[in-house]
């Protein structure tokens, strides 16, 4: 089976990767770079566990082939921090008790960062609708919503 | 982990595409946002030697005013589609329906051409190998006898694209490019109204685009699930009203849109189209949720789409 | 909040976040060890079958197939969680009962390679007649799923208390009614995973467990491996819900092909099978009969509930009994009859839920409306009047200590604006009540009890030794500041070592209740033996009477005197030197009945203690459509008194998804013994924008023996929500629900029943 050279900007640092053509971007993550944040839920695109910042659009990485990939930005939930300084949205996630088996946490996180890259001040149903890609089974989303409402009504958001 | 063993092809025009296509001796498959395509793959319900990604291809994505039509790009994808101006002012069912497509993330990643290109659903298909193999392969996969309704010798797969029945009541033509060319068809030929093999595709061929009339209209889009968002359609109904007269689409009960124009006023025959399309519809138990239950919310949902729209229109 | 208390009672963020929101918290799926090959499980297609042969040769040929494994390679050792329940040998033996079973493990050097050696075993199989209905597979002539439960009758539970016939021959008023609940899946997001590790004699795993104590039990006995050897680490658990606390087959897999590789073995069951071949839920119908004085006071109680078990026990007596007991332990029942009947199925395996038996729950639960309509009374008075108060007893004699069902009632109808907004209620609008109390700690024999160490350092800070497991309701958190507020040291001073059957002793594990009461108690004694030490030496070191000293801000200090006060390491230190280091022991025991036992002898005191929670739903219903929205949820909880505030909120707001939304999308579909909603698109989780707006209410009635007075911290909500959403909808509409979850198409079949003469 042929290969497919992909360039690939993941958490800001270039790589060149040697993928096989069935390989998806959540196990091109996982296993050949190690970033165990990005989880697999459900393997088929229906929970979002997996989701990951491509080219700055929350998207499922188990159904996305690294090979169609070349030239894109990946950002995963190892590069949402600036060193240790926490980006609004984790500490958000931490103060609100947002975060409970934290399984859902990365995607949810990633999907709330895109948003607000977008959107600085969104409404409350215009985040429930965002966030409504996203499964959670353990906190029932209340403090979820609170925690992205939190950072949306304080800062405007860093790139 | 997709199983199979399959090469990576990234054309940078539709020449290529379809060459690399004519490669693989038609064992290839094109690849959009990949949200119906790559769960098929992980599934083993699609085995291709190849997958040609059209994503790379640039002029697939646009939207343009062309006077007499709208002509939408196969590959822009639903989110940015939704939010487009020309779209919102003239066609509010397709707005409609764009919005209620799956959740924001995946309607970040699918494409309207992959939405209308969707393969049939039922729940005794979209499984696993081992579990279509444990039960024996349907008429679908090619076996001789359907899993959902015991005996029955047609397929009852449901076609669940959300924005083909508003499509269709704004009589919408698709644009295809393959090996014999560019041909034009209506969306209602696009389908077989075979639910094995829902598409009137010929080899080759690739969706590049949907045209649409340029006319302003009224419409709007009513679509069953059991959640709020990320649900396929139980049954979608999606009504337009453009220069004076009224149609109506149901879909997601069956292999196709059922499309009916409406008596004038709309409003006083939503009787008459609904027994129409009723006359037409044979939904299986192959959904969640009980057949006889979304055959009769037909009505339901279309009485309530109707009458909200046309009461705008006044 | 609590003034009392410096660290409980607030609304701290738990010490496990920081990892979850940097993508840190190591998951069994993330792990990695040198040499670790991957597995791949063979699992069944048929319903019911016997084994004729299994030939795994040509696997085994396979380059990069390291090791393949069958029931040949166990024991013949079969588990259950009781003596009387041992029935599953983990991987088949002779025979397969549902669809997934285990047959057979691979263990290679990729995924690839593992799926393909899975298509070269050759399995023969005679199959053999199934059945997928608990009533057929309990009537004569049914296929005989195990040898041992005649009719395929797994376990009955039969409480009998009082003279129920003579009670309901005296009733003002009887009602006889039947509900059904399909069953569920409990979605935990992280699909089941197994890290097994067998290096010269000892057995390492990693796995998402409940309670890493009695998983090692198992392993031990199951593998023949003695207990010492059989270490069950810790790891981050994504989820659980009672969905990880048995041994599960793959752990038993997992662990031969290590064994037989001598290498470590990762297995990662994808969404389906996690849904198919570990636990899922009980479908349950449920006939209740209740008899009333003309006051509303409840004379009579008689149940007889089927609950659909799947292939093999599981929890069997526990899943069997908990429906009723939650309920017992809410109201007065002077005579009550209870049979339970856990029927044994050619379906998946289904075990202990937080939301288990809700058609018991709700069926009581509307009932109790129905009953009140007839007898003019307000649904919240006749709850009122039938509400178990502190210092009753429950129909099977345990003792309430502290509670009762009063006080959330009370606090969730005025959080909800009860009176007022049933009597303003729309066409289509209805609003309803559910009740519910939960025992902290099932009872478990020798394993009911906690302990715990703690260690002081030189620099004065401290490490907690102790079984508690943490499954994502913030357990771990929870141990650790009860070990600040006692230790009067900050929480970032403070390691915690937890469910690692190596280091940590006995604890009950998180899945009865027990975390808070038991090990959170066994934390707070050690701790205050630590400080009893540590005070013991400052008194001679700071010369001060030790009753006038305390721990605060890592200082021993006066409590009068506030010039006096010594760092806290200097007296750790000092204790070095005494050859007394500071460490301590702690448990705790709760005080129950250990004669009591689910089937055998059904009374005693079951718990240490009770929980008490009330749920108040407003629903608005379309008749046209049938479907329901949830616009507002008031779920008061009494937890005793809540050592985070803003945990035990988490878990009431969790639970109103897990049970209050689900009663209205959630069910598992089966065709023939195949599921046929495995994945996460068709089972139906409820989304964020599917939610109600809710309000939690933590009521606090100071359990006496719970730890600050802390009890559990929120299933009652997970009991009682759907109760309260399918009350109020029975409100909307006026006609009885039968049929669980309310689909809109069974709501509309429920209306035209009606419509039809049906009974209302």
């Amino acid at each position: 089976m042929a290969r497919c050279k992909v360039t690939l900007q993941v958490n800001g640092k270039s790589m060149e990767l040697d993928v096989k053509p069935s390989e998806t971007l959540l196990e091109t993550l996982r296993d050949r770079l190690e970033l165990t944040g990005a989880k697999e839920g459900c393997g088929l695109g229906a929970c979002g566990s997996c989701t990951v910042l491509l080219n700055g659009l929350p998207t499922r990485s188990c159904i996305a082939l690294t090979a169609e990939l070349d030239g894109a930005e990946v950002t995963t939930i190892e590069g949402l921090a600036d060193g240790t300084e926490l980006d609004p949205l984790q500490k958000s996630f931490m103060e609100k008790g947002a975060v409970q088996c934290g399984f859902c946490t990365p995607g949810m996180v990633l999907t709330a960062k895109s948003l607000l890259n977008r959107n600085a001040r969104p409404t409350r149903q215009e985040i429930i609708r965002s966030m409504s890609s996203n499964l959670c089974r353990c906190t029932g989303y209340k403090k979820i919503i609170e925690a992205v409402e939190a950072v949306s009504s304080t800062e405007s958001p860093k790139k | 982990m997709i199983a199979s063993k399959l090469e990576f092809k990234s054309p940078k025009d539709i020449e290529e595409a379809v060459r690399f296509y004519r490669e693989f001796q038609g064992e290839a498959v094109y690849l959009s946002g990949g949200t119906d395509l790559v769960p098929r793959m992980k599934l083993g319900l699609e085995k291709p030697k190849a997958v040609i990604d059209l994503k790379r291809i640039s002029p697939l994505t646009t939207v343009e005013d062309q006077a007499d039509w709208i002509r939408i790009g196969a590959l822009a994808r639903i989110f940015d589609l939704k939010q487009n101006e020309l779209i919102q002012d003239f066609f509010p069912a397709l707005e409609a329906s764009l919005e209620a497509t799956s959740c924001e993330s995946l309607q970040m990643r699918g494409t309207i051409g992959g939405n209308l290109l969707q393969n049939s659903r039922c729940l005794f298909y979209n499984q696993s190998e081992f579990w279509r193999r444990s039960k024996g392969f349907c008429l679908k996969m090619g076996g001789e006898r359907c899993n959902a309704v015991p005996g029955a010798k047609t397929c009852f797969a449901n076609y669940c694209s959300d924005n083909a029945p508003g499509l269709s009541t704004l009589s919408a033509e698709l644009e295809c490019t393959g090996p014999d060319g560019v041909r034009w068809l209506n969306l209602e030929d696009l389908y077989t109204d075979k639910a094995d093999k829902p598409f009137n595709l010929r080899p080759g061929e690739i969706l590049t685009a949907i045209l649409v009339p340029k006319k302003r209209t009224a419409g709007g889009y009513k679509k069953l699930r059991v959640r709020g968002a990320i649900d396929y359609p139980l049954l979608g109904v999606a009504f337009s009203f453009v220069d004076g007269t009224g149609k109506l689409a149901v879909g997601a009960v069956g292999p196709k849109p059922y499309v009916v124009e409406m008596k004038k006023p709309p409003q006083d025959t939503i009787g008459e189209a609904v027994k129409a399309v009723l006359k037409q519809v044979r939904p299986v138990g192959n959904t969640v949720l009980d057949p006889d239950y979304r055959k009769r919310m037909i009505s339901v949902l279309a009485a309530k789409l109707v009458n909200k729209v046309m009461e705008g229109v006044k | 909040m609590d003034r009392k208390y410096t660290v409980v009672g607030t609304r701290m963020t738990r010490t496990d976040s920081l990892a979850k929101v940097t993508g840190r918290a190591t998951f069994t799926a993330d792990l990695k060890l040198p040499r670790m090959l991957c597995a791949k499980i063979l699992r069944s297609p048929h319903p019911h079958a016997r084994i004729l042969n299994i030939d795994t040769s040509r696997a085994l040929a396979l380059p990069g197939v390291k090791a393949v494994v069958t029931a040949a390679d166990a024991h013949g050792v079969k588990w259950g969680v009781f003596k009387y329940t041992q029935d599953h040998p983990m991987i088949a033996i002779d025979k397969v009962r549902y669809v997934g079973e285990d047959v057979a493990g691979v263990a290679a050097v990729d995924e690839e390679t593992a799926q393909e050696a899975l298509d070269l075993i050759q399995v023969d199989y005679e199959p053999l007649s199934a059945v997928f209905d608990p009533d057929e597979a309990m009537k004569e002539g049914a296929p005989l799923i195990h040898e041992q439960y005649t009719n395929n009758i797994n376990v009955h539970v039969h409480i009998d208390v009082g003279d129920v016939d003579e009670a309901f021959a005296k009733a003002h008023l009887v009602r006889e009614d039947t509900f059904h609940a399909a069953g569920e899946a409990y979605s935990t997001l992280e699909p089941y995973a197994v890290v097994a590790s067998y290096v010269n004699g000892f057995l390492d795993l990693w796995v998402p467990n409940a309670g890493p104590h009695v998983r090692a039990k198992a392993l031990s006995n199951l593998l023949k491996i003695p207990l010492n050897k059989v270490r069950v680490r810790h790891i981050n658990v994504g989820g659980h819900f009672g969905s990880r606390s048995e041994v599960s087959p793959g752990d038993l897999v997992t662990s031969l092909l290590s064994i037989k590789s001598g290498c470590p073995v990762k297995l990662v069951l994808t969404r389906e099978e996690n849904a198919t071949c570990t636990r899922q839920i009980h479908d349950i119908q449920a006939t209740i009969k209740t008899g009333v004085k003309k006051d509303g006071t409840i004379t009579a109680k008689e149940f007889r509930v089927v609950y659909d078990g799947g292939a093999y026990s599981s929890t069997g007596p526990i899943a069997a009994s908990i429906p009723y007991y939650v309920y017992e332990e809410a109201y007065r029942f002077t005579n009550v009859r209870y049979d339970g009947y856990r029927v044994i199925t050619n379906k998946g395996i289904r075990g202990m839920y937080g939301a288990h038996g809700r058609a018991f729950l709700v069926g009581n639960e509307m009932q109790l409306d129905m009953i009140a309509r007839e007898l003019g009374m307000d649904p919240m008075e006749i709850r009122l009047k039938n509400g178990l108060n502190v210092g009753e007893e429950t129909a099977t004699k345990s003792s309430i200590i502290s509670g009762g069902l009063e006080e959330p009632i009370r606090q969730a109808a005025e959080r909800a604006g009860w009176k007022e907004k049933r009597a303003a209620l729309h066409e289509g609008e209805g609003i309803g009540m559910g009740c519910v109390a939960i025992m902290c700690g099932f009872p478990m024999g020798f394993r009911s009890g906690s302990a715990c160490y703690v260690k002081l350092n030189d620099d004065g800070q401290a490490t907690i030794v102790t079984g508690i497991c943490d499954t994502g309701m913030g357990n771990e958190s929870m141990a650790i500041q009860i070990a600040s507020e006692i230790l009067g040291i900050p929480v970032e001073d403070i390691n915690l070592v937890n469910a690692d059957t190596e280091v940590t002793n006995l604890d009950p594990g998180a899945y009865s209740q027990a975390a808070s009461f038991v090990g959170g108690n066994a934390v707070k004694r050690a701790c205050e033996e630590a400080k009893r030490q540590i005070l013991s030496i400052a008194t001679a070191k700071m010369n001060h009477p030790v009753e006038d000293l305390d721990l605060k801000d890592r200082m021993v200090v006066s409590k009068t005197d506030p010039s006096k006060s010594m760092p806290l390491r200097w007296v750790v230190r000092e204790a070095f030197f005494q050859g007394k280091p500071i460490a301590a022991t702690g448990a705790y025991m709760p005080k129950i009945d250990f004669q009591r036992e689910w089937i055998k002898n059904p009374y005693g005191q079951m718990a240490g203690t009770y929980s008490f929670g009330c749920s108040v739903a407003e629903v608005t219903v379309d008749k046209e459509t049938g479907q329901i929205r949830i616009p507002h949820f008031v779920a008061a909880h009494d937890c005793g008194n809540p050592i985070n505030t803003m945990a035990v909120e988490g878990q009431i707001e969790g639970s109103v998804q897990q049970a209050g939304v689900a009663v209205l999308t959630e069910e598992t579909r089966w065709s023939e013994g195949r599921l046929l909603n495995a994945d996460l698109l068709e089972y139906k989780v409820p989304l964020a924008c599917d939610m109600p707006e809710i309000e939690p209410v933590i009521v606090r009635s100071n359990d006496p023996e719970g730890p600050f007075g802390a009890k559990e911290g929120g299933l009652t909500t997970r009991m009682n929500a759907y109760s309260a959403v399918a009350c109020a909808a029975h409100n909307a509409l006026g006609v009885v629900l039968n049929e669980f979850p309310l689909t809109p198409d069974r709501v509309l079949k429920a209306l035209d029943a009606a419509k039809g003469g049906g009974k209302l």
